[in-house]
């Protein structure tokens, strides 16, 4: 695994930066959460203790605590906001629920809604019923059948029973019964009651108005079929009537004063319906604020809501963990889902106890606060600076692990080639000027390479100094030798004296190569650079050679032209030399040697093949080394090497190279100079 | 030409009695002694010296007849060329041949500037060393007698006397060295001919690698160039060897 890739990965652990960011987060949510829990209990609390101290405003009538029940015919009187128009359309109250169906024993299905403001008391009563009959004139209450509705309320002179009919849907009056001083009953109409008879394609509406002042605490309604078949609701002369329900006038002005923003507050009575409720969820700016910023990551930020309750939004009353609660006596908050986004909802109730009773309870309720909405920005903006923190640190990580590899990378390659395949140690590495480990490496390497080119260059010397100093002791014998010769010997000593004398001389041929590429090297610092003409000196040289070594044939190969070159023409012949040597002494006897040179882009390509054994892969890249002795000739002569390595530094005094290669074909072997153009 | 002849004799017989004394300078005993040897079996008389302080002794007394001479002499690296340098102030005419074991060019060069006859490496063998050893005092002795104008080869500017070992170019003289003279001398005797480099060794009495020839030509050429910048007359036939062209 490359350095790049492993800091990579390393540079990867800073994710954990935003993870942390979004734990935090987590927790400091759950912390801003349970504190607002607590403060807007402690409202509510405060709230209902207020309230608790001024029953009168809070409870219409504080003495019935029944339970609220619908079948008995209890109804929940909702609080509206405007003076609704008598129209048989319910719409304008504005009031989100349904109206209640009225039991029934017969089929016949009626429902009925009231409503309020400040000075009637509003009914909706919608029956089924496709056929209508009419009311007769002069209509005799007990006798006609007509569809009807019968209403009975407990007004201020005890029960008062009215009835609604008509022979034209319209705007009608309220009829009731008089016992008339003269014993006979009498139909009057109730001008103050007043009422729209709506005709529709499932049966009528029946719109009511009634001042408040003829309205007390129960109310019986019935609806009755104009051909007998059925009816719906409570006689009225049956002892059950429904209780209504009011919501507390006053109540919902009263609240607004101990509200702030942001929160609903909702007084319940111990049934759990509404007295009264003021201010809004501000949900919808909430709503907006989230809905603006990316949800990719919400994903990682938000609280888990999978378990918290659904807000259940009865228009009349409330319901929930809370107010239950409440309602038993214990102040209780409760993180919500509500509204249509089903985003989260803060719901804290605490009972309201007057004397030691409970009457009811304070329920507020709050959207997660606008704390929590900052903290959301927030948040956000501190998750995408981690990201874009942790991006900017991978990249960087990135960088700078490229920029190092590529530094030991340089270093490997420099140390790769430090020495070359001509033995040449390269001395100066790169990065060595750097102040840190990789220049520490890099100046270590260079210590290491100049140790061994001081090494390298006293082997290369060793030649040199033992040719010198072998040369002395030599020389004692072989003058010993002609001193001894000149003595006059008998023919068997002279025998052994001729070969003594011929052992000599090939010591003497060996120190000679020995010494050899140093006084090259001597020399060739010596060199003048003239122009001369390659050519020219290739067919003097190559016809030379054609006498000088009589069993090869030699082929020469030039352009036509003359291929002029700078450098030390005795040198190049000298090179020439040792190739041509070296290729005579592997050529078989009438094989060919062939001396080929050629203009290639901007150097001249020399060449010198001849026929004959390949040489070894493995010596390839050592054959141009000083004193290297592998290949064998056909002579007994000592190939030191030292042909090639002196071929090799005439190359490289006129800036060229020397490469040994085999024929493709197998046939033999080509030595390649190239040198530069002039 | 029966006078010069008798002339010669005389020279001889007059020299005969007294042996030629040479003096070797060698620190190493057992060479020294093989030298001398084979040199006193030539007919010289010779003097031993291990180092230069010794051989400065003697030689402040008496100035051998010739003086060869190490280049390193025990402690000193480079004792050879002072002593050179002392036997020079002593007198000019004195032939010094340098026999060492260095073959360095510069050596080579710095041993001829300071006006040795001859530099020779312990290569040479020493029917060779003898015959340069003849050689320079036949020199010696071809100038202390007249002109011999038949012993003059002419090429041109060349005119060299083979007897006086003196080569002169459009009549100045340029200094060779045994070895330059005796390459010069084979070249210029049959000009045009190409003479390859062990022709140009056996001629010089000497065993030479290729590089030495080498240099010696470049040496020589370069000599004659001091005397005449346009000198060409050497030239290289690539890889046969040099001839003398006019």
């Amino acid at each position: 695994v490359s350095i790049r890739l492993q800091l990579l990965i390393v540079a990867l652990t800073t994710l954990v930066l935003p993870w942390a960011g979004c734990q935090y987060a987590r927790e400091l949510e759950t912390a801003l959460r349970s504190s607002q829990e607590q403060s807007l209990l402690a409202s509510a609390g405060t709230i209902a203790n207020a309230l608790s101290a001024q029953p009168q405003r809070v409870f219409h009538d504080a003495g019935d605590t029944e339970g609220f029940s619908a079948g008995a015919g209890d109804l929940y009187v909702y609080p509206l906001v405007t003076q609704p128009l008598l129209d048989g359309y319910r719409e304008d109250w504005d009031v989100p629920a349904e109206p209640t169906p009225l039991p029934t024993t017969t089929g016949y299905r009626a429902r009925l809604q009231a409503g309020s403001t400040e000075r009637f008391l509003y009914l909706f009563i919608q029956v089924d019923d496709t056929h209508f009959d009419a009311e007769p004139h002069n209509v005799r209450p007990d006798a006609d059948r007509f569809d009807r509705v019968n209403l009975a309320l407990d007004g201020p002179n005890g029960r008062e029973a009215y009835f609604f009919g008509t022979d034209a849907p319209g705007l009608i009056a309220a009829q009731s019964v008089v016992k008339g001083e003269d014993g006979v009953d009498s139909v009057v109409a109730e001008p103050r009651i007043q009422a729209f008879w709506l005709q529709t394609a499932a049966g009528y509406h029946l719109e009511a108005r009634i001042p408040l002042s003829f309205v007390g605490r129960h109310l019986w309604i019935e609806a009755l079929d104009g051909r007998g078949k059925g009816k719906a609701g409570f006689a009225a002369d049956s002892a059950a009537g429904g209780r209504l329900f009011f919501a507390t006038a006053g109540l919902d002005a009263l609240l607004e004063s101990f509200i702030g923003d942001g929160t609903r507050a909702t007084v319940i009575d111990a049934n759990a319906l509404k007295l009264g409720t003021a201010g809004t969820v501000v949900s919808k700016k909430h709503g907006e604020a989230e809905g603006s910023e990316p949800i990719w990551y919400r994903y990682f930020l938000d609280v888990d809501t999978s378990d918290m309750p659904t807000l259940s939004s009865a228009p009349d009353h409330l319901s929930g963990e809370s107010v239950r609660s409440a309602l038993e006596g214990h102040p209780h908050a409760q993180w919500v889902l509500g509204g249509s986004n089903r985003e989260m909802l803060l719901m804290a109730a605490a009972p309201i106890v007057i004397e030691g009773q409970l009457h009811g309870a304070v329920v507020l309720q709050q959207a997660s606060d606008q704390l929590l909405a900052l903290r959301d920005r927030a948040l956000s903006r501190l998750f995408n600076l981690t990201l874009i923190a942790t991006a900017a640190a991978v990249i960087i990580m990135f960088a700078f692990a490229t920029w190092i590899s590529l530094r030991i990378g340089r270093l490997r390659d420099a140390a790769d080639s430090a020495v070359g395949s001509d033995g040449r140690i390269q001395l100066s590495m790169p990065e060595s000027a750097s102040a840190d480990e990789i220049g520490a490496l890099s100046r270590g390497f260079e210590r290491l390479l100049a140790r061994l080119n001081e090494h390298a260059q006293y082997l290369r010397t060793l030649g040199g100094k033992l040719s010198h100093e072998l040369r002395t002791p030599l020389t004692i014998v072989r003058s010993s030798l002609d001193n001894l010769e000149s003595e006059g010997l008998r023919d068997d000593q002279r025998r052994y004296i001729t070969r003594a004398r011929e052992g000599t001389q090939r010591l003497q041929s060996i120190l000679s190569a020995l010494g050899a590429a140093a006084r090259v090297e001597e020399s060739i610092k010596q060199s003048e650079r003239v122009n001369f003409d390659l050519r020219e000196l290739l067919i003097s040289a190559v016809a030379a050679y054609g006498d000088g070594f009589p069993g090869t044939h030699f082929v020469l190969q030039t352009p036509q032209d003359p291929c002029f070159a700078r450098g030390a023409p005795d040198l190049m012949v000298q090179l020439l030399d040792k190739l041509i040597e070296n290729a005579v002494d592997f050529c078989p006897k009438d094989g060919t040697v062939t001396v080929r040179l050629e203009r290639v882009q901007t150097s001249y390509c020399l060449q010198v093949a001849n026929d004959g054994p390949l040489i070894p892969e493995a010596l390839m890249g050592r054959l141009f080394e000083s004193l290297f002795e592998q290949r064998r000739g056909g002579d007994d002569k000592p190939h030191f090497g030292l042909g090639l390595y002196i071929v090799r530094l005439i190359a490289e005094f006129h800036g060229g190279t020397a490469v040994a290669a085999n024929r493709e074909d197998g046939s033999g072997v080509v030595f390649t100079i190239t040198l530069p153009l002039i | 030409m029966a006078m010069v002849l008798g002339a010669e004799v005389a020279d001889s017989a007059m020299i005969q009695p007294m042996k030629k004394q040479i003096a070797i300078v060698e620190d190493e005993p057992a060479l020294r002694e093989n030298y001398a040897a084979a040199l006193a079996r030539h007919g010289y008389a010779i003097k031993t010296y291990g180092n230069r302080r010794t051989a400065m002794q003697a030689f402040s007394t008496r100035l051998p007849d010739l003086a060869i001479i190490d280049i390193s002499l025990e402690d000193e690296a480079e004792g050879g060329f002072d002593l050179c340098r002392d036997l020079r102030a002593l007198s000019a005419e004195l032939p010094i041949i340098f026999l060492t074991a260095r073959d360095s060019e510069l050596d080579a060069v710095s041993g001829l500037r300071l006006g040795a006859d001859d530099f020779l490496t312990k290569d040479v063998s020493l029917p060779h060393l003898a015959a340069r050893v003849a050689a320079l005092f036949r020199r010696i002795d071809a100038l202390r007698r007249p002109d011999n104008a038949a012993e003059i080869v002419r090429r041109g500017a060349l005119a060299i006397d083979g007897e006086k070992m003196q080569t002169t170019w459009n009549g100045a003289p340029v200094t060779l060295s045994l070895t330059e003279f005796w390459i010069v001398h084979a070249l210029a005797k049959n000009p045009g001919h190409v003479k390859n480099r062990q022709q140009l060794m056996d001629a010089a009495n000497v065993v030479l690698d290729d590089n030495t020839i080498t240099s010696h030509i470049k040496r020589v050429r370069r000599k004659f160039q001091q005397v005449d910048a346009a000198f060409d007359a050497i030239q290289t036939v690539y890889g046969m060897g040099y001839r003398w062209v006019e």
